[in-house]
């Protein structure tokens, strides 16, 4: 490890933590406020593409469980194509959500429990396992290529 | 090429080992010979399938039933389904020989891929599309809704795309699926069209409402005629009947199950479930008969002349579905009786003879052959006899299910004349002579050459056939369930009329008697005379083979290449060159667009004030960054460069109180500079430097600028002149939805847009991404194996 490389180490490993919050406080105030389950999925992968960068992508791999990004991405789809489709076992349309309009939401602190919220965390694990996978297989074929 | 080979489709013997074949499968004969446990896979596929049998069984005798949702009701979809006498005789069909296929499979399925040196887990995707396939067509029986029939017509091809090129390292077996596939969903097309038609006419895609309403005229028969074709090409009629028999490279219980019970009884089905819309256009009835004798005639003759077993089989179900097709074009409750009740009785014997096939190339190490086989009866008796009542059954003897379907057929014709009825009995007439001289040649005489392999097949391969084939007998015998079933199915394509046939045998000289009578004599003269008149059918096959309409085929998709190859050279390998011909022609239609409507009063010039000088220094900023990226050559500083532009652009949402959008913007350029920076890695470095020191051509130092000013310009008095003039219904649009976000249970509603008011859209894109994903990784995997 050259010298040069302690700082941005340190700075990464510190800031994974904070990235983090900030990802959960985009979801969980998307509803009343900026931010949505795009820009916090993004967000958070940001947060671990820049481990990739700073360590490399086999420490990475070694320190966080990236290995299964793409899991993440499919139980995404699989919990929005779930939410999109079960209304109709119900006899409603594609995507009703629930609670109905006007009435009242339980909440759990700010986090209003609703199936919108439901399916915005779908599209943040899959936004967030695509950015990771896609940035994971570039990095492993980058690696293949250098090794030919 | 030798003329044999070329007439004959290059079947790939499942069983022709060649001698390296031979010494693996020594080797992988051991573990998975005859004598290992029952495949799991297959026993599973075959419970299911018996299960999902019984449940339409039992829901048929209890009168049936339908499901209803309307998943999108706004847009008029629905998941209609209805188990009505149809539904359940497609269904049955689909889930009982699926059974019998599933149980048949099993076994042939491990000495099959032994032969090949192939792994037993490559059974996996098999029994996975087969099953997708009795589902689809489960689907395809009982749906009631146009959309959803297209939707479950183009899962069955794909799903027998896969199946006929199961064996995927020959180049006949992908050749034989991309046919089937193409032939197929190519007319699927019509039935879209047809579909459309009918929508647009009378505003719904659900069947009953449009049989209801539909009145004989030009729509009805033009859409009449284009669901038509889709069907005719389903079953394999002529002039689409090729792919049929080059789809015979399918491992053999594809083909007992798809080739002559599914696949090709979804034509079938699909002509008996539109019917009361078709029988409302003489012209279509009357092509369809047209097309129904010409498939007859030339699927029997040739299949006279074939040598290989599977060939044999592929033409006479083009000739049987002549038989269904003529039926329903001959119109009248015989016709619309006649072809349900054909598909069941020919599904079962042709099911059960393609099984035959398969067993007997099995025992024989092989060899599919007429010419080398024979004397068979003596190491297989279950089979040749459950072969004789097979055959029976399709040849329409008395005592079998195929009297019966024979009798429909004579009844049906007598009604249009003579003329008719001559051309329809030389049908059974051919099939007589074809299908006894199949059976004669494997099973009767001395062994044209010493059997060789293991002799008897393996009894999980019997008993399937044998069943098939006393079902065959026990239809024939007890008329009533299935006599009954048809004339319900009947009723379906006679749009609820009652059909009024009742079947028996008569013990009289009627006509159709008598002309039963006929067809068996001349059958017998044609088969007892076979050398004399051979040279003649040989002669019509291979002028019906060289000049067919597989020719056009092969040719029209020489021509797609050719074309697809040009536009690539021209469109593709250059990316500049790409960029231009969507940048160009956008211009140029804008600047038509322009030039047609006033654009006097439409620019106006706002006012600029202290207060917007952030905002101006932003603009200016991202403006300088666009054009700095005409500057550097190498492609780090290029990425840069881009993505100051972008950040600057994100200020400026900042600055105009729409921080989501900001936020976004600025994600969104992160990640695309870390894209852009990963996928110059993978690039090798000479290639970078040697695009970075390449000197710009001359055409190219003019082209590029011209293309970026004019795209630009016009670009900017599109969004000049729409931004001058804001229209007031976008604002109220946006306006609204802010209303409405409260109720969404949202304060923001750039989140409640998200995922409620077009959470459609989001669950789109978010798919999208999944694709993109396995995209990437598929490419980049395959550049590694490469």
């Amino acid at each position: 490890m050259s010298p040069s490389n302690v700082l941005p180490r340190a700075v990464a490993r510190f800031l994974l933590l904070p990235i983090g919050m900030i990802a959960v406080a985009l979801f969980v105030k998307g509803l009343s406020s900026t931010g949505d389950g795009f820009v916090a999925g993004t967000v958070a992968a940001l947060g671990i593409v820049l481990q990739d960068v700073v360590f490399g992508h086999r420490e990475a791999e070694r320190l966080l469980p990236v290995r299964r990004a793409p899991l993440v991405a499919a139980v995404g789809l699989g919990l929005g194509l779930a939410i999109a489709f079960a209304p109709l076992l119900f006899g409603d349309p594609v995507l009703t959500h629930l609670p109905p309009a006007e009435e009242k939401v339980t909440k759990l602190g700010t986090l209003e429990l609703a199936t919108s919220v439901a399916f915005d965390a779908a599209v943040f694990l899959t936004v967030f396992g695509v950015v990771v996978g896609i940035v994971r297989e570039l990095a492993w074929a980058a690696e293949r290529e250098d090794e030919e | 090429m030798e003329p044999q080979t070329r007439t004959e489709p290059d079947e790939r013997a499942p069983f022709v080992v060649s001698d390296s074949a031979a010494r693996r499968r020594d080797g992988a004969g051991a573990e998975a010979g005859p004598l290992g446990p029952f495949p799991p896979a297959a026993a599973l596929a075959a419970t299911l399938a018996a299960l999902a049998f019984a449940a339409i069984l039992y829901a048929w005798l209890r009168g049936g039933g339908s499901i209803d949702l309307p998943w999108a009701p706004t847009l008029g979809l629905r998941l209609h389904f209805r188990l009505d006498a149809l539904g359940a005789l497609y269904a049955l069909l689909a889930t009982g020989i699926g059974a019998a296929v599933f149980l048949y499979s099993g076994r042939y399925l491990r000495l099959h891929l032994a032969s090949d040196g192939r792994p037993a887990r490559d059974e996996r995707s098999f029994y996975a599309f087969m099953l997708l396939f009795a589902v689809s067509m489960v689907g395809l029986a009982t749906a009631q809704d146009l959309l959803l029939l297209f939707v479950f017509w183009d899962l069955t091809a794909i799903a027998s795309y896969f199946l006929i090129g199961f064996d995927r390292h020959e180049t006949a077996s992908w050749s034989g699926a991309l046919m089937a596939l193409l032939v197929t969903g190519i007319t699927a097309v019509a039935l879209l069209v047809g579909s459309v038609i009918l929508f647009v006419a009378h505003g719904t895609f659900s069947l009953p409402e449009i049989i209801a309403h539909a009145r004989p005229g030009t729509t009805l028969t033009v859409a009449a005629a284009l669901i038509a074709v889709a069907g005719l090409a389903k079953s394999a009629q002529v002039p689409f009947h090729f792919w049929l028999p080059n789809a015979m490279v399918a491992p053999t219980p594809v083909s007992a199950y798809l080739h002559s019970a599914a696949m090709v009884a979804a034509g079938v089905l699909l002509i008996g479930r539109t019917y009361p819309l078709l029988a409302q256009s003489q012209l279509v009835l009357d092509g369809m008969l047209v097309v129904g004798l010409a498939s007859m005639l030339t699927g029997g003759l040739i299949a006279l002349t074939r040598e290989r077993l599977k060939q044999v089989l592929a033409y006479s179900t083009v000739a049987q579905y002549g038989y269904m097709v003529a039926l329903y074009g001959l119109g009248g409750a015989a016709g619309a009786v006649g072809g349900a009740f054909f598909v069941a009785a020919h599904a079962l014997a042709k099911s059960a003879l393609f099984m035959v096939s398969g067993a007997v190339t099995q025992a024989s190490d092989g060899e599919e052959r007429l010419g080398r086989l024979g004397g068979r009866w003596r190491t297989m008796p279950i089979v040749a006899v459950a072969g004789a009542l097979a055959a029976a059954a399709l040849a329409g003897l008395p005592l079998t299910v195929g009297f019966f379907k024979d009798e429909l057929l004579f009844k049906a014709a007598l009604k249009r004349g003579p003329l008719v009825t001559a051309l329809v009995a030389a049908g059974p007439v051919l099939t007589l002579a074809y299908i006894g001289r199949f059976w004669g040649r494997i099973f009767l005489g001395r062994p044209r050459q010493a059997p060789t392999g293991p002799g008897s097949p393996p009894a999980t391969l019997v008993a399937p056939i044998a069943v098939l084939a006393l079902l065959s007998l026990a239809f024939g015998l007890w008329i009533a369930p299935l006599e009954s079933l048809a004339g319900a199915v009947g009723s379906v394509s006679l749009a609820g009329k009652p059909a009024g046939i009742s079947l028996a045998y008569y013990l009289d000289a009627r006509a159709t008697n008598l002309i039963a009578l006929g067809v068996y004599a001349l059958g017998g003269l044609l088969l007892a005379t076979y050398r004399h008149w051979l040279p003649v059918a040989q002669g019509f096959a291979r002028v019906a083979l060289r000049f067919g309409p597989e020719r056009a085929y092969v040719s029209s998709l020489r021509q797609a290449n050719r074309l697809s190859s040009a536009l690539h050279r021209v469109e593709v390998r250059d990316l500049r060159r790409r960029v231009a011909w969507v940048l160009v022609p956008c211009g140029v239609l804008v600047a038509a667009g322009l030039l047609a409507t006033p654009t006097v009063g439409q620019y106006a010039i706002g006012k600029l004030g202290v207060g917007d000088a952030p905002l101006a220094i932003l603009l200016a900023l991202a403006a300088a960054a666009a054009l700095a990226a005409t500057v550097p050559r190498s492609q780090l500083v290029l990425v840069l460069v881009l993505s100051a532009s972008g950040y600057s652009l994100a200020a400026v949402f900042a600055l105009f109180g729409a921080p989501d959008v900001a936020l976004v913007a600025v994600l969104v350029e992160t990640l695309f500079a870390l894209l852009f920076v990963a996928v110059f890695s993978l690039l090798p470095d000479d290639v970078l430097r040697r695009e970075q020191s390449l000197s710009v051509s001359h055409s190219r130092r003019w082209r590029d600028p011209l293309v970026g000013v004019v795209s630009g310009f016009f670009a900017l008095a599109v969004v000049w002149g729409t931004l001058s003039s804001p229209v007031p219904s976008d604002r109220r649009v946006a306006e609204r939805l802010i209303d409405l976000a409260p109720a969404a249970h949202g304060k923001d509603v750039v989140t409640a847009i998200l995922s409620d008011f077009r959470a459609l859209d989001t669950l789109a894109e978010v798919t999208v991404l999944v694709i993109a994903l396995a995209g990437v990784a598929g490419a980049l995997t395959r550049r590694r194996s490469r």
